[in-house]
């Protein structure tokens, strides 16, 4: 199945910044890396300073397994960064996201109430952030991460003005 | 107490402003809860074997309840003191704390509605208590407890006026003299009692407690039924208490603001519905109900949920027959008018072994005005929400959908027990329903702004918008 299903109509499409799978590798794949490596190198050495035998397979095995799920996640952060975009129609914001659970959602802007701007201390250092639009409905799922941040500001700004002409009151 | 101030701005007397403590009896009332809470807590640790030596049970009873009660009406009788609420020209404040002083606001232009209503204890000595609901936020109710019943209501007419006068629509006129209006139906309680008995969650227990039956009759293991069949029975008792006793005397009252509600045995509830807060109506019909044409009224209303009535505070009609529920769900949620040609979709055959009978019953269903949605097959339930509402949409599919080529189409409304979802259709033809949905509702959403000059009543929908006049 292509993916054009969650394509928006024919606005232009915004991706959102690569820094995001920098951000998801440095927060998620890389401490399980080096978790890894902490316990290969355990492993390697473990012999010499008379660990037992059990101890050393299970060093192994959570090496194998914590360098592997790293490898997973490195992979994945572009993977899953690829899928995300957004597009601003006339009346609308569109978001769609996921590879394995493909989504698009679709915001009138005559209902945002208010719209988020988040960034934690990795994301402001990769100058990127979260945009999360909330409506009246909080199953509305409509987060964008990785925003470059002045992206964000505009989009913001915009979005605050769009919702005032286009209110249409709850 | 007189109905009204006619004419002129409402004021509020220089008692509210300057602040007031509600009615004497609250700090007793308000100390019996706490008393029940306390004597309830002391006598489960006094049966739990913290027995003291060497005194009589009886005093050990005395001096539980004794205690509990003392500690309870003294604390009740203390926050009473120190509570006082103010209504002012900006908002109705409720400051209370003994050490750690509180005050909770609600600014006038924050009122969704505000209902008066009887918890048992207050209503055995004539009080009652006034929430008013706000928009938005994390505590989104206000509670002055107690007033005498008729200053409740008093509280509750001047603090509506103000409401509306804080958002402007100039529509005192619209609101309610007097908390009647034209009778819509009135639910007779065995009704009330077999609707209850013959509800799903009565028949699971029903179920369980045959299983049990069974279970134990196999094993021949008498003590086993005993350990599995009171708590089930209990159970039982409990769904069947809570319906009956929430929904006794239901009576449903047209006003000019909006539904009215007024129900309870022991406690005694009554809330307005604002017709322009309704954002969605749910039909639910249970599947021994479908035989004697029953069904349940649910709606989302705007700033109502979250509260702390669960599923009784979004109930319309605990029962309707389904002319009255068809006429209510029209009058609330518009339909395209005879010549509508709503565009259907159906789950898709593809999708059965996500639902083997399930299925067969999934659709949702585009009219002109309204998006309506139909599901389940034993607990049927059927939503209907106007596209002018609807908060957002969204199109979704999981790994094992798209092996089968399905996707899940979703329309947002704001929380509560309305969802207009079809799960499992066609992928493409999701697609194109959810860009339909998206279109309908745009031209929805800039009729209803062109008519908005007749004001959709502001947030408190002041039965501007000519359901007041209705038949």
């Amino acid at each position: 199945m292509d993916a054009s299903l969650f394509r928006p109509v024919s606005e232009p499409w915004t991706p959102v910044s690569p820094a995001l799978a920098t951000r998801r590798r440095l927060v998620l794949a890389a401490p399980l890396a080096v978790l890894g490596v902490v316990a290969a190198t355990a492993a390697a050495l473990g012999p010499a300073a008379g660990v037992p035998r059990g101890w050393v397979v299970l060093l192994v095995a959570a090496a194998v397994v914590l360098l592997g799920a790293a490898a997973g996640l490195w992979w994945w952060a572009e993977r899953n960064r690829r899928s995300w975009g957004w597009a601003e129609s006339e009346d609308d914001l569109l978001v769609t996201s996921g590879v394995m659970f493909r989504r698009l959602v679709v915001v009138p802007y005559g209902r945002v109430q208010f719209v988020d701007v988040e960034a934690g201390p990795v994301e402001r250092r990769l100058g990127i952030t979260r945009v999360t639009l909330h409506t009246a409905s909080t199953e509305t799922a409509a987060q964008v991460p990785g925003v470059p941040a002045d992206e964000a500001r505009r989009l913001r700004d915009r979005l605050t003005d769009l919702g005032r002409t286009h209110d249409a009151g709850v | 107490m007189p109905a009204s101030e006619p004419g002129g701005a409402p004021a509020a007397s220089a008692e509210l402003r300057a602040g007031r403590r509600t009615h004497p009896l609250t700090g007793v009332v308000q100390g019996g809860l706490w008393a029940g809470a306390a004597v309830v807590g002391l006598g489960a640790s006094f049966l739990q074997g913290d027995r003291w030596e060497g005194v009589p049970w009886w005093v050990a009873v005395l001096a539980v309840v004794g205690g509990g009660l003392v500690v309870g009406e003294l604390a009740g009788l203390v926050s009473w003191w120190f509570t006082r609420f103010v209504v002012d020209d900006e908002e109705l404040r409720i400051d209370s704390g003994v050490l750690t002083r509180r005050s909770r606001r609600a600014a006038f232009e924050r009122i969704q509605s505000v209902d008066v209503a009887e918890p048992l204890l207050a209503r055995v000595v004539g009080l009652a208590e006034v929430r008013v609901d706000l928009a938005g936020g994390d505590e989104s109710r206000l509670v002055v407890r107690f007033l005498p019943l008729a200053e409740a209501r008093e509280v509750r007419r001047l603090l509506l006026r103000r409401a509306h006068g804080a958002q402007g629509d100039g529509t005192e006129d619209a609101l309610p003299d007097h908390d009647g209006g034209e009778l819509i139906t009135r639910v007779p309680p065995e009704r009330t009692l077999l609707g209850a008995l013959l509800s799903l969650d009565l028949l699971a227990a029903v179920a369980a407690l045959v299983a049990i039956l069974l279970a134990a009759l196999g094993f021949g293991a008498p003590l086993v039924v005993l350990g599995g069949v009171l708590p089930a029975l209990s159970w039982a008792a409990q769904v069947v208490a809570r319906r009956v006793v929430a929904e006794w005397g239901f009576v449903l009252w047209r006003t000019p603001h909006g539904l009215r509600i007024e129900r309870g045995l022991l406690s005694l509830t009554a809330q307005t519905i604002p017709y322009a807060r309704v954002q969605g109506v749910a039909v639910v019909e249970p599947v021994l109900w479908r035989r004697l044409g029953w069904c349940r009224l649910e709606v989302d209303v705007a700033g109502r949920a979250g509260s702390d009535d669960g599923d009784l505070d979004t109930t319309l009609l605990p029962i309707a027959d389904r002319a009255l529920a068809a006429a209510l769900v029209a009058e609330l949620v518009q339909d395209g008018g005879p010549d509508d040609e709503p565009v259907t979709v159906r789950a898709s055959r593809r999708s059965w072994p996500f639902a083997p009978v399930g299925w067969r019953f999934r659709s949702l269903s585009l009219g002109r005005r309204r998006a309506s949605s139909t599901t389940g097959w034993l607990h049927r339930r059927t939503s209907h929400a106007p596209h002018a509402k609807v908060q957002s949409f969204a199109l979704r599919q999981g790994p094992l959908q798209r092996l089968r080529d399905l996707a899940t189409v979703e329309l947002h409304t704001p929380d509560g027990p309305v969802d207009v979802d079809v799960h499992h259709v066609d992928a493409a033809r999701a697609r194109e329903v959810v860009l339909h949905a998206v279109d309908a509702a745009r031209d929805e959403r800039a009729q209803t702004v062109v008519g908005a000059s007749a004001p959709a009543g502001g947030v408190l929908g002041g039965g501007v918008d000519g359901t007041g006049e209705l038949p």
